[in-house]
């Protein structure tokens, strides 16, 4: 049934349709929304949860840790600092195969504080063992969690699902969400055989001495690995159910014989699509990455083969090194024949709007054999002082 | 190889298979049976420790059968014993020792009263047949004795009635006589023991005889004789000696008439004869004895060997007592005495390095006096014994009593040591066992265990308490026949059992079991083979040494590992 | 290589062995085998929840603290450990020594992991407590605003910490828990120093801001008011606490005999008092039967050495540690008026048979 919803109205719904035992969160902009939600729904009786409402964001990810460990169904959500915050949390999360799910509004990272969108909050927990996934509508945030709850449990990882904060969160869109009965015949319920148990009790989070400390992290990267297929399939059997799919693990969209590919993650999807369909407009073939973690090599080879040039956004950058999903590009590319030249540009950091006009200017910096390998291609260096340029 | 689990997690307990045992680095802990003090000092052998731990539990019967185990008389010495146990006692170094001495009389009329039989079997009809002489209180032990090792017993007995001193020479104020006759014929009764009164040695059977009959021979004749006594080769002509005197009083009731009596000597015979005498009539009784009287002054083996209790009622009753001191010349006049010079002296260690009485001059005081009584000790009557006397005793080449000729043993007062009836008792018990095992081929062994000392314990587990209070006859109501103790009773003597410290023996008071940090002392649900309630797991011990130091009674100690 | 079962059998792959194992909670026999041999440690009259094996220094307090909460609260609990000693010497894998659910993410997040454990429990309708270990570390200093959480949302968990004041797990680094004038490695005695500044933190007055049902203090010294103290715990639906000293024989430099000892004297000195607090309110207290000086306390342990030199200033620090003692005992009106059955001095008696057989606690 299509609903009009804000973005973090309908995530507050899907998750209500995946009957979470445990949800804990802590509030922040642009997150907020979808705790408020929850909360609604709980005080009206539609979500029958135990919501615990912490007093940090590192709580919150520590409560959702302890009600999976202990066999519940769990989810939070965040954005920025909380992320940050979480960090340590989210690490521990992981290395433990904990499987649950947590929403990230997407956010600037402070200092200077900056409330608005951009990917620097998911980007600093990359490394911590999640899975992470980009979503470009409103209808796939709502779809990519209800995926991701399957995901988790098959896989034993977190899945963070990432959608661009206020850009989503905050936008009325109408969303497709599917029935109750739907989703409980879709989705398993919750089982982690691990789970603490008295009349079975183990013991989890123990101390691993040298010995077996690789072999735990060799583990823990096959395991992601071996997500990938995971990924794909859920994504292909939500489709066979619902109707529509999310985009697997990246996409390939546009002209398949354009020589030039933009590769981009989230809602700047949206923008560049937006662009591409201007009359006029150069002919390219679109790329979105879906799935950052695990990251997609093969796929995005396989997607970026026969193209003279490629163009990778970046909504987050590593200051001193380029954009975070540039690196990974050249990184997955590098060694391989017939790849592309790379083209590596942040854009809309801090929230800055990235107008659809973007499509035509990056496709025309390609001809600017100067430039650098990298850049934030929408700052206006005049607004620094020469020193700081 | 382990097979890494997900996420590493583990199973529950499996740190079991992690030994912790090799971090013990020099001590383990041991379970250490060392002697209670009381035990350690007990003459007659009893394991106070042992029948108080029942006791603690209100296993009053099995107390008692503990303590018979020992001593078949408790009746007799929880009435007449000096109670060594209790100086030794450790309670003492915190609220004052236990009331053993009143527990233990306590228990025995308990046993009377309620008819509990004497924990031991008939022995075979053809076990072998072990001739005793002489029925007080160390041949009756040592017949009880040869009964509970599977013997049988024959008592010659020469007197006509059996209890020996305890009859002859114990007064009823201290001893009823219905006490006395209550254990005596519950004893006498116990199938396999025979008793034949009138049956003098060297009279009536000999030692040859006997010997050449049974499988072996007890001598328990006691002392009879009193010891020859002079002052400076002075005796007076009226000369009474005082176990004579102290026997004829028993036997009419009377003593020769003296106001002013001086006793010499330093026994519970002068003590009972001053109290007898002053209750008797006389004015003054005056007791003269070179050791010295409890205090700041005396050192511990100098103190006057009496009941403490005895010299405090006698005391009460207004006999007079110079201690540190001896009679050092008799005034005369004609063949009468008048007087005595009393002199102070020590005991003190000579060159030689064996202690000598030292006399000090100008100490020297003149005491009117009508009567002097020595009560310096008595001496075996040698009739029958002929060529086994030895400076006037039987005196026996082991603790065991065996004495030189084979098969023949040594009990009580006759074998020459300090004689106290406990220590009769726990001759003719010690007789008896080496007897039997000696019958049996064996050799007896001793209690080489060490005595636990007060340093030993862990004081700050065990609660206060008084000793309970002892009824007593006020001294102006003190006759010849009225037991002058009272009895405690049950609810007193229970209570008085919580007291008990239980040195060096299992309280089964959790302590080890609780502190352990390491799970290594194990609880088991019947006494563990070393007869404490718990184990150690030594896979997992780790020395800490916390169960050694929290044990309250000093029963677990750390000791060095082997090898 | 040892297997990670206890028995050293391998990992069930039958799934009814599996299922009995789930039900009876040791590892299954094979058809056929030979019954298993039950030992004098599987008939323990005692819950077993924290197992031997452990890797505990020699006399740990911490480690009996831990082990008499077990016996008192399993088996039907699940943990949630924070990072530390506890967590360290427990749980090396594959050789656990917890015989109970148990988990450890972080160092300061066991009230919040014990929140989410909580809430799982309450979603799924059981009743298994949920219990949060933490040392003095983690409780006083870094986990103390999830444990405040903890409290503020009245979880109905029981949390405990195990004071051995200071950071023993990183090498005896002071905490906000290290009593005043204690040398750590990071408030050493020196020329311009008499050990640590600062003051003991009074955590227990914190937590018992929080209005909680109940928040006490314990310590190994006394493990029949300390296991009474979890039991009346346990019975309460709601946030508990309990900070239970636990000498650290390393930490604080005495002989690892002595830890009993230690812990004894420093109550019965007054500077832990063992007190109760309901909502707030303090509604018990273990009266001192006969207050002890600070300085009998301090002479045992390494750690106040310093306060023993010829120093006024050692003499001066001695005199506050004793002000308060005496501060503490006149606060919390810790002297009784006459011998009680539960002071310091009766509570410590025991009896032939032990606390079972005198039907005591």
């Amino acid at each position: 049934m299509r609903e009009a919803l804000e973005g973090s109205q309908a995530i507050a719904r899907a998750v209500t349709l995946c009957k979470p035992d445990v949800v804990a969160a802590y509030p922040i902009t642009p997150q907020t929304h979808i705790v408020e939600n929850l909360s609604e729904l709980v005080a009206e009786g539609d979500l029958h949860t135990e919501f615990v409402s912490v007093e940090s964001e590192f709580s919150a990810a520590s409560v959702v840790l302890g009600a999976a460990a202990a066999g519940a169904r769990a989810y939070t959500a965040s954005a920025s600092q909380g992320v940050l915050l979480m960090a340590e949390v989210l690490f521990n999360i992981a290395g433990l195969r904990i499987p649950l799910v947590m929403t990230v509004a997407n956010r600037a990272v402070s200092g200077p504080l900056s409330i608005w969108n951009d990917h620097a909050d998911s980007m600093a927990v990359r490394d911590s063992g999640w899975i992470q996934l980009h979503c470009v509508s409103n209808q796939e945030a709502v779809d990519t969690t209800i995926q991701a709850f399957r995901i988790a449990q098959e896989t034993d990882l977190p899945v963070m699902v990432c959608m661009d904060g206020f850009i989503l969160t905050h936008v009325m869109e109408p969303i497709d969400l599917p029935e109750q009965s739907e989703v409980d015949a879709w989705l398993p319920p919750f089982v982690f055989d691990r789970a603490l148990d008295p009349s079975d009790p183990k013991s989890l989070g123990m101390m691993v001495t040298p010995d077996y400390f690789p072999e735990i992290r060799h583990a823990h990267h096959a395991a992601m690995e071996k997500a990938l297929p995971v990924i794909e399939a859920t994504d292909r059997d939500w489709e066979a159910s619902f109707g529509r799919a999310c985009g697997g693990l990246l996409t390939v969209e546009g002209d398949a014989g354009a020589r030039v590919g933009i590769l981009a993650m989230g809602s700047t999807v949206g923008t560049l699509r937006a662009g591409m369909a201007e009359p006029g407009a150069a002919p390219a073939r679109l790329i979105t990455l879906r799935a950052f973690r695990p990251f997609p090599a093969k796929a995005l080879r396989d997607a970026a083969r026969g193209l003279d040039h490629l163009i990778v956004i970046d909504r987050a950058i590593s200051p001193g090194a380029g954009g975070v999903v540039g690196l990974e590009v050249a990184a997955a590319l590098a060694g391989h024949p017939d790849m592309p030249r790379l083209h590596n540009h942040a854009l809309g950091l801090g929230g800055r709007d990235i107008p659809e006009t973007i499509y035509a200017d990056l496709i025309a910096a390609i001809e600017d054999t100067d430039a650098p390998g990298f850049s934030v291609f929408d700052a206006d260096l005049s607004k620094l002082a020469p020193e700081d340029r | 190889m382990t097979t890494l689990t997900r996420g590493a997690w583990g199973y529950a307990g499996a740190s079991l298979d992690f030994k912790t045992g090799n971090w013990r680095s020099t001590d383990k802990p041991v379970h250490l049976h060392a002697k209670a003090p009381c035990h350690a000092a007990c003459p007659a052998g009893e394991d106070q420790q042992a029948w108080f731990a029942l006791l603690q539990e209100g296993r009053a019967q099995d107390a008692w059968e503990a303590l018979v185990a020992a001593n078949p008389l408790p009746g007799v010495t929880g009435r007449v014993c000096p109670h060594p146990c209790e100086s030794a006692c450790n309670r003492a170094t915190l609220d004052g020792a236990l009331a053993i001495h009143n527990v233990e009389r306590w228990l025995g009329d308990e046993a009377v009263a309620k008819g509990w039989a004497y924990p031991l079997e008939a022995p075979a009809g053809d076990a072998p047949v072990v001739a005793i002489v002489g029925a007080g209180p160390g041949g009756l032990s040592a017949a009880y004795h040869c009964l509970r090792l599977g013997l049988k017993a024959e008592i010659f007995e020469a007197a006509p009635q059996p209890g020996g001193l305890l009859r002859s020479a114990i007064p009823p104020t201290r001893l009823p006589r219905a006490a006395l006759d209550a254990e005596l014929e519950r004893l006498l009764a116990l199938p396999g023991l025979t008793l034949t009164l009138r049956a003098r040695l060297g009279r009536d059977v000999s030692l040859d005889e006997l010997s050449s009959r049974y499988a072996a021979v007890l001598l328990a004749p006691g002392c009879q004789e009193g010891k020859e006594w002079d002052v400076a080769g002075a005796v007076p002509t009226d000369h009474r000696e005082g176990l004579a005197l102290l026997r004829e009083f028993m036997d009419h009731g009377s003593f020769p008439e003296a106001q002013r009596v001086i006793v010499h000597g330093g026994g519970n015979t002068a003590m009972d004869l001053c109290r007898l005498m002053k209750r008797a009539g006389s004015e003054h009784v005056t007791l003269v004895t070179a050791s010295g009287l409890p205090g700041p002054n005396t050192a511990p083996g100098d103190l006057i060997n009496v009941v403490p209790r005895e010299l405090e009622e006698a005391l009460e009753e207004g006999v007079e007592i110079i201690d540190h001191a001896t009679v050092g010349r008799l005034i005369m006049k004609g063949s009468k005495v008048t007087g005595v010079e009393v002199v102070s002296l020590r005991k003190l260690p000579g060159g030689d390095g064996r202690t000598h009485r030292v006399a000090f001059e100008g100490t020297e005081r003149i005491l009117p006096a009508d009567m002097v009584i020595p009560c310096i000790g008595e001496r075996v009557d040698p009739e029958g014994l002929e060529g086994l006397l030895e400076r006037g005793y039987l005196r026996p080449a082991d603790s065991w009593g065996s004495l030189s000729r084979p098969n023949v043993y040594a009990i009580g007062d006759a074998s020459g040591q300090s004689g106290t009836v406990a220590a009769a008792i726990g001759d003719g018990r010690r007789a008896a066992e080496a007897l039997a095992l000696r019958l049996a081929g064996e050799v007896p062994v001793s209690d080489a265990r060490p005595v636990l000392e007060a340093p030993q314990l862990n004081p700050r587990y065990y609660g206060g308490g008084a000793r309970p209070h002892v009824p007593k006859l006020p001294a102006a109501a003190r006759d010849f026949d009225s037991e002058i103790e009272g009895d405690i009773g049950r609810t007193a003597a229970l209570a008085e059992a919580q007291r008990c410290l239980s040195c060096g023996n299992c309280l089964a008071c959790d302590n080890c079991w609780t502190f352990c940090p390491d799970n290594a002392v194990i609880k088991t649900q019947e006494l563990a083979s070393d007869g404490s309630h718990y184990l150690f797991d030594l896979d997992y011990c780790k020395g800490c040494g916390l169960c050694a130091q929290e044990c309250p009674t000093g029963y677990i100690q750390m000791v060095p590992e082997e090898g | 290589m040892s297997d990670p079962t206890p028995s050293g059998s391998s990992m069930p792959d039958n799934p009814r062995l599996a299922e009995l194992r789930r039900k009876h909670g040791r590892p299954p026999q094979a058809p056929g085998a030979e019954p298993p041999q039950i030992t004098p440690r599987d008939s323990q009259p005692r819950f077993r929840g924290l197992e031997s094996g452990h890797r505990a220094c020699q006399g740990c307090g911490e480690a009996l603290a831990a082990r008499l909460v077990m016996e008192s609260a399993g088996p039907d609990v699940m943990v949630s450990n924070a990072t530390g000693c506890l967590e360290v010497f427990t749980t090396t894998w594959p050789q656990s020594a917890w015989r109970v659910p148990w988990i450890h993410s972080l160092f300061e997040n066991a009230s919040a992991v014990a929140s989410g454990m909580e809430a799982a429990m309450k979603a799924k309708g059981k009743n298994t407590k949920v219990l949060a270990f933490g040392g003095d570390g983690s409780t006083y200093d870094i986990g103390f605003q999830t444990l405040s959480g903890m409290l503020e949302r009245q979880h109905n968990v029981l949390y405990v910490c195990y004071d051995n004041e200071a950071y023993m797990n990183t090498g005896v680094q002071r905490s906000s828990s290290t009593p005043h004038a204690a040398a750590t490695t990071t408030s050493p005695a020196g020329k311009e120093r008499m050990g640590k500044r600062h003051l003991k933190k009074d955590l227990l007055s914190i937590i018992a801001a929080h209005h909680i049902p109940y928040a006490a203090a314990a310590s190994v010294a006394y493990p029949q008011d300390l296991q009474r103290k979890v039991r009346y715990a346990m019975g309460i639906e709601g946030p508990t606490f309990l900070v239970i000293h636990s000498p650290c024989p390393l930490g604080w430099k005495h002989d690892s005999c002595l830890t009993i000892e230690v812990a004894r004297r420093a109550v019965e000195c007054g500077l832990f008092p063992l007190v109760e607090l309901e909502r707030g309110a303090v509604t018990n207290v273990m009266p001192i039967r006969k207050p002890r000086p600070v300085r009998d306390y301090l002479e045992l342990q390494g750690r106040f050495r310093h306060l023993f030199a010829e120093d006024p200033r050692a003499e001066e620090e001695q005199a506050h540690l004793q002000a308060l003692a005496d501060h503490n005992i006149a606060t919390f009106g810790l002297t009784g008026d006459a011998e009680d059955p539960a002071d310091t001095g009766g509570a410590a008696l025991v009896h032939r048979g032990g606390p079972l057989a005198s039907g005591g606690f």
